[in-house]
């Protein structure tokens, strides 16, 4: 349909829409229009992502006189690619109804190892060794080298691509990963190099939330991004931590080992030069001397991660003359991973802040501060000097440069904690130091700086006022939408106890109680026969899911549940969940049915959606406590409140955490973002619908229970908040049957209107969405 | 049995509580014989089986032992307990089928007619494969016969007309069904059976309390979930057995390595891979699985591949990130190479399930057939499947695209259903009368007489003639309004015919016709079957039969002319049309006929001249 949001003409590939999607746009153009941050929270099941993307795309065709360029963020490469299919689906209705005007480009950007298509590089194991492996066949010095020497293997990929120079352009179109790679093996040209190339052309970019706020992914790819873009966050209620983690380091005894091996490894490099090629070395030197700590023309084969610190907070500088010299920078480098290893022989917790540790580092192994900070540069430069290639090798080097380049950069913010053990394995020696950052706006900043527009945008970002004080940042749109929905898709209970009426929990003392195993097995063993295709099961840990499967196995409910549905199960190894993940789907489109465990906090449950006929039941077998004795975390709030006056208990709260300071009793706690996070993923559009099974007795508790996101309390009735494994499968039974009825979409029949057809899109605009919305 | 006798240990009984005397029961061809151990016994028995009217027989698994009562004529029971059910299914086979026999044409009719086909063809297939052919081969072959003949009354009709007749001889007319029974069989079997779903190699291992001594309980069909699951298992015993190792021996070495992982002793696994090399191969993770997961990884739904996730992730290189935040699972880190989990397994079970592995029943007999039929049905599958995985794949996608369309935000596609609304049943049968008085008038708006749809027609040419032939020549419902009432009235039944199901133009035709019409079909289909069958002519035989066919199709001919000039004149036309194509088919048969009367007699002419 099409329609006018004020002067806007606003194409969106369905014949309906839902009305909260047409009150997001308007709130979307809205700040659009006065090029600010807004911050929008709707509920998942809505279409936030397609209304965000007909949005943006129309404004940009309507303004042609000044172009906007869309940077689309997602958490994770999968959710990636679903955006890029919502947008191919948006480009094509766009093209039908507008032709050759609406064309645009929109590619999705991702790692070497996701687009590489040589097969002897795109084979290498892991993503590290992919870059190094791309680099041993694409860096300056070897490309030269194989221009004197033929048998000096180079990628004909790259080669070509490089060959084909400005003629290397992608068409119009939207690109997956999958199509980029399509592409790039038809022309013989590497995808990857020239999806980083077409980046700075293309309408639209979809990638990783870090390769905007990280600052070493970001230094190389968004470096080009013009001001006038709009950069949207979606599923941005994590922003957040992906902020401090894009600025924490951890250092352990593995990576001290493995520097002083990579700091040897230097060593011998550096007398190899001297004997053949000295002037190489002097070379850098006087370069360094100059201040440039890189060269300025890198190729773009030759870039590496950059510098770990904000681009804003890099000095320009010359690298100080103490490490100026390939030697000195050695002893400097030594004298640091000595000092680190002393550290980290200690047996209680210690906590400092990175003023008074670079003082101690001055004091106690004579470096000072402005040499720390130019670690990562001196360590990048060196490394490019002496030629190397297999850069997977130096990571652990790498670590302590970043580790010495933030600490020496940043004096507020971070703070430093050394940690002998794990305190839930106090047994098991693993020291740790970690350096990590309590800030979270420090890293969203130049984001925020930069770029005209960003949208944050979630299904749960509440409470709504607390993000701009955590990220820093004035929006000029800050609204919540409620979903309206046309009749009652979910059903949420709480089940307490089983057939046999006793408790069910997974409390420490009661969770090894065979009982309460047999009470969850019956449990599921009961769902699997009356419930269609998909059944989703969450697990509060791996151990605990491992424990309970096997006793299931050896019970034989295990073997009853497989009468009815094939069982695939989430591992610690991605691999095999994914291809689980893949067969599990597989399973619920030819109509086997399955069933999924998976873990509360596991990598499944922070990105996979398991909506429509993947997901009509999901059970979450005990409550999901987050351990918030964690220094990290204690260390955060004290810094929260010190310099944004956030009450711990408001953060806490918004974490989802019971005020744990106040609270001496549980040092565990339910975190909301995960329990929602595993039961929000079941509901795509208001047709669909699912149940949600609370299993654990102390769901029925008020505290734990008002935790649970807003929309799920709102569908949970008080007679479905006590009930036995029996009565739980007469609801189920009742619900879907119900479900299985046909209904108004419109939902005119209960008086609001929650499908609007393009006749009521026009009237809407006619007389200001907010009357009859609201 | 091969010999068309069956011999079995009985104890024979006149009654159930008897304690019965032992001896041996023969089933000959036509009767059965009892002859006791003890020679000096009275009991006896030498009776044919045309004195039997019933058998009855205790099921498997029921407590009871295995017993076959034999109902004589006269009301005597005659009860042989049997050593095992094997031996009683044999000889209640034989023994169903000599009653079959016995009761002739006549009495398979009377079964059939009592509704017990399926058992009766259950028992002739029994007895078909456990005897040899020329023994009863006449016998069964009269069944079938009977069988055929009741099963398809229009046969007997046809069989009447054509044997009765002297068109075709007995042995023709059933030539051509030789092979019913067969398909049937063979329909049955083509049905195979996957993988259970549930874990059967997962069984526990029996463990008696007093020795050490472990047992594994391995049937064909565990072996043949064992080699699906893990190829690996797979090769390996292809490669060692029988040329390295027995198959017990390789059995054995096996269930050691299962009972080494599953005691979760890693030492001691490894410490014994270390010493044999064979036992290490259970051991260590399945090379052929890792590849072949590699690949499919490759193919993944690029929606759900967390794998590509971890390979953007710059966040979390070695040390980066936080580490110990307490919301990250502690990962306990033990010797990769000997650690199978349950969870593994389960999920490789479920993903094998998903697949399919069909194998024939027959073919699960001893571990050798499974693992060389599954590697067969491998290859099958490997040869099939490149060619239609990229096109498979090219459809996953699509389907990827299409799952992430919101479905109730796009316009309804109107089909004219009446929706189903289960909670009120008045409800629904409302709204469909409203829907179809809806159609109704719609239908009636829709009409236009011709002259009108006509004129539509040439104002549509004189506006193509005017401005050129655009896009659509004409809107494609105006087309088809236009020509779906100027050919209303060439043909009404073209129009009325097909619109409603459940209708058909053979309902609308009196019975009398119908059933004549019904008949002709099939006996000139008949005849076509022997004719074209009979070509060439290479001998007398055929020559004579052809000409036979030819005076019996030339009658049907005119027997097809008068009915069709016997009918009402209003439905001669649908007759007409119905007809048409047997005649056709007949008029095939005559041309080739005469062309080859032809060529034969000018060959006939020619030869003489050749030769003399």
């Amino acid at each position: 349909m099409k329609f006018q949001i004020e002067e806007v003409t606003v194409y969106f590939p369905y014949d309906n829409i839902y009305p909260e999607q047409y009150t997001y746009m308007v709130e979307l153009k809205r700040a659009l229009d006065a090029k600010g941050h807004c911050l929008l929270e709707m509920p998942t099941g809505t279409g936030k992502t397609i209304a965000l993307l007909s949005l943006i795309t129309s404004y940009a065709l309507a303004k042609t006189e000044s172009p906007i360029k869309l940077i689309y963020c997602t958490r994770t490469v999968h959710e990636m690619e679903k955006t890029l299919a919502e947008l191919k689906f948006l480009h094509n209705y766009q093209v039908k109804h507008l032709g050759a005007a609406a064309k645009m480009l929109a590619i999705g950007l991702s790692s070497r190892k996701n687009l590489c298509v040589n097969p002897t590089v795109s084979s290498a194991e892991n993503r590290d060794s992919v870059d190094a492996a791309c680099r041993k066949l694409t860096a300056s010095w070897v490309r030269s080298m194989a221009a004197e020497n033929p048998n000096q293997p180079t990628c004909e990929f790259y080669e070509n691509y490089d060959r084909a120079a400005g003629g290397a352009v992608l068409p119009a179109g939207v690109y997956t990963l999958e199509d980029l790679r399509a592409f790039g093996k038809e022309k013989g040209w590497c995808p990857y190099f020239l999806a980083r190339h077409m980046v700075q052309f293309a309408n639209v970019v979809v990638y990783s939330y870090q390769y905007l706020l990280d600052p070493k992914v970001a230094g190389i790819i968004s470096k080009e991004m013009q001001k006038e873009s709009v950069v949207v966050f979606d599923e941005a209620h994590n922003i957040d931590n992906v902020c401090i983690e894009a600025l924490s380091v951890s250092v352990r005894r593995q990576t001290l080992e493995g520097a002083i091996r990579n700091i040897s490894r230097i060593e011998n490099e550096i007398d190899r030069f001297k004997d053949i090629d000295a002037g190489r070395l002097r070379a850098e030197y006087n370069r360094l001397v100059e201040g440039l700590a890189l060269r300025g023309d890198l190729s773009a084969s030759d870039a590496w991660l950059a510098n770990p610190a904000l681009p804003d907070d890099i000095l320009r500088q010359a690298v100080p003359g103490n490490i100026r010299r390939a030697e000195h920078f050695l002893h400097v480098l030594r004298r640091l991973v000595q000092y680190l290893k002393v550290k980290l022989d200690t047996d209680k917790v210690e906590k400092e802040s990175p003023v008074s540790f670079v003082a101690s580092i001055n004091s106690d192994a004579g470096i000072d501060q402005k040499a720390l900070k130019f670690c990562y540069d001196r360590l990048h430069s060196l490394l490019m000097t002496l030629e190397i290639t297999d850069t997977d090798e130096f990571l652990h080097i790498q670590t302590i440069c970043d580790f010495a380049t933030l600490v020496g950069t940043y004096a507020r913010g971070f703070s430093i904690i050394i940690e002998p053990f794990d305190e839930r394995m106090p047994l098991i020696p693993d020291p740790v130091l970690q350096l990590c950052c309590h800030d979270a706006s420090l890293a969203i900043k130049p984001v925020f700086d930069r770029f005209q527009s960003v949208v944050i945008t979630s299904g749960t970002l509440s409470p709504i006022d607390l993000y701009p004080r955590l990220l820093n940042f004035h929006p000029v749109v800050s609204r919540s939408f409620k979903m309206s929905l046309t009749r009652d898709c979910i059903c949420p209970m709480v089940l307490t106890r089983g057939s046999d009426q006793l408790p069910v929990s997974t409390k420490f003392d009661m969770r090894s109680d065979p009982g309460v195993v047999r009470n969850y097995g019956k449990l599921l063993v009961e769902m699997v026969s009356i419930v269609p295709d998909g059944i989703v099961c969450f697990f509060v840990s791996y151990s605990y899911m491992d424990g309970i499967i096997n006793s299931w196995n050896e019970s034989g409910i295990l073997k009853d549940i497989m009468q009815h549905k094939l069982v695939f199960i989430e591992t610690q190894d991605v691999v095999e969940t994914t291809l689980a993940l893949d067969n599990y789907r597989r399973a619920c489109d030819c109509g086997r049915g399955a069933v999924f465990f998976s873990v509360a906090r596991g990598k499944v449950a922070e990105g996979i959606d398991f909506d429509r006929h993947y997901g009509r039941l999901v059970i979450m077998f005990g409550v999901p406590f987050q351990y918030t004795e964690s220094k990290i975390l204690r260390a955060r709030l004290e810094y929260l409140r010190d310099t944004f006056q956030i009450k711990e208990g408001d953060f806490l709260t918004f974490d989802a955490l019971i005020d744990v300071m106040n609270i001496k009793l549980t040092d565990r706690n339910l975190n909301q973002r995960q329990a929602a996070q595993c039961v929000g993923r079941v509901i795509r559009s208001k047709a669909d619908y699912g149940m949600m099974i609370f299993a654990d007795k102390r769901y029925s508790r008020h505290d734990k229970r008002s935790k649970l996101p807003g929309w799920i309390l709102s569908h949970l009735r008080d007679a479905n908040l006590n009930l036995s494994t029996d009565m739980a499968l007469h609801i189920a039974r009742e619900f879907l049957r119900k479900m299985a009825q046909p209904y108004e979409k419109t939902g005119s029949t209960t008086g609001r209107k929650t499908l609007l057809s393009q006749e009521d899109v026009e009237k809407l605009g006619n007389n200001g969405a907010q009357e009859m919305l609201y | 049995m091969s010999s068309g006798q069956v011999t079995k240990r009985v104890k024979y009984k006149t009654s159930v509580k008897d304690a019965g005397t032992p001896g041996r029961l023969s089933l000959v061809k036509e009767r059965l014989v009892f002859r006791p151990n003890n020679p000096n016994s009275a009991s006896k028995l030498d009776m044919q089986f045309k004195y039997i009217t019933n058998h009855r027989y205790t099921k498997e698994g029921s407590n009871k032992a295995p017993m076959l009562n034999l109902t004589s004529n006269q009301g005597a029971s005659y009860i042989f307990e049997f050593e095992s059910y094997e031996d009683l299914h044999i000889c209640r086979d034989f023994v169903g089928c000599a009653n079959l026999m016995k009761f002739g044409h006549k009495g398979v009719a009377e079964l059939l007619h009592r509704q017990q086909k399926l058992q009766i063809l259950e028992l002739i297939r029994k007895f078909i494969q456990n005897n040899p052919a020329e023994m009863i081969c006449s016998s069964v072959q009269g069944c079938c016969k009977t069988i055929d003949y009741v099963l398809h009354s229009e046969l007997q009709k046809l069989h009447q007309q054509f044997v009765g007749g002297g068109v075709l001889t007995e042995a023709e007319f059933w030539a051509t069904r030789k092979k019913l029974l067969e398909k049937d069989a063979n329909r049955k079997a083509k049905q195979r059976g996957g993988l259970k779903s549930s874990v059967l190699a997962e069984s526990k291992p029996f463990i008696d309390g007093r020795t050490n001594r472990v047992t594994f309980n391995l049937t064909p069909e565990i072996v043949r979930e064992i080699f699906s699951e893990k190829p690996a298992v797979h090769r390996a015993y292809l490669n060692f057995v029988p040329s390295k190792m027995a198959d017990k021996d390789f059995w054995t070495k096996y269930c050691r390595a299962e009972y080494l992982q599953r005691s979760k002793n890693i030492a001691a696994a490894i410490a014994e891979a270390a010493e044999d090399e064979e036992l290490a191969i259970f051991l260590k993770p399945d090379d052929i699985l890792a590849n072949e997961t590699r690949r499919k990884i490759r193919r993944v739904d690029p929606t759900l591949d967390m794998e590509t996730d971890q390979g953007d992730d710059y966040s979390h290189l070695p040390d980066h990130g936080i580490f110990r935040d307490g919301s990250k699972e502690v990962a306990e880190s033990g010797n990769e190479l000997y650690q199978r989990t349950l969870l593994q397994d389960l999920n490789r079970h479920a993903a094998v399930v998903l697949q399919g592995t069909p194998i024939d029943e027959e073919q699960l007999k001893d571990t050798q057939t499974v693992a060389e039929a599954l590697e067969r049905s491998k290859q099958e599958r490997s040869t099939a499947s490149k060619d239609d995985e990229s096109s498979a794949d090219q459809e996953r996608l699509k389907g990827i695209s299409q799952a992430m369309t919101i479905d109730d935000l796009r316009g309804s596609n109107d089909h004219h259903l009446a929706p189903l609304w289960i909670k009120d049943p008045r409800d629904y049968f409302d709204s469909r009368q409203a829907s179809s008085v809806k159609t109704s008038i719609e239908a009636t708006k829709g009409t236009m007489s011709s002259h009108e749809s006509y004129g539509l027609l040439r104002e549509s040419i004189s506006q193509i003639k005017s401005m050129g032939l655009n896009h659509p020549v004409v809107a494609s419902e105006v087309a088809q309004k236009v020509l779906s009432v100027l050919t209303h009235n060439i043909s009404s039944t073209k129009y009325n015919l097909g619109k409603k199901p459940g209708e058909s133009l053979l309902d609308s035709l009196p019975t009398s016709v119908r059933d004549e019409l019904l008949h002709h079909h099939i006996s000139i289909e008949e005849l076509m079957k022997h004719f074209w069958s009979s070509y060439p002519i290479t001998n007398k035989y055929l020559n004579t039969k052809v000409t036979k066919l030819k005076d019996e199709m030339s009658k049907m001919d005119s027997q097809l002319q008068k009915l069709k000039e016997a009918v009402q004149p209003d439905i001669r036309h649908q007759i007409t049309l119905l007809i048409r194509p047997m005649q056709q088919a007949l008029e095939a048969a005559m041309q080739h006929y005469d062309a080859e009367q032809q060529k034969r007699a000018s060959k006939a002419r020619e030869k003489p001249n050749g030769y003399s």
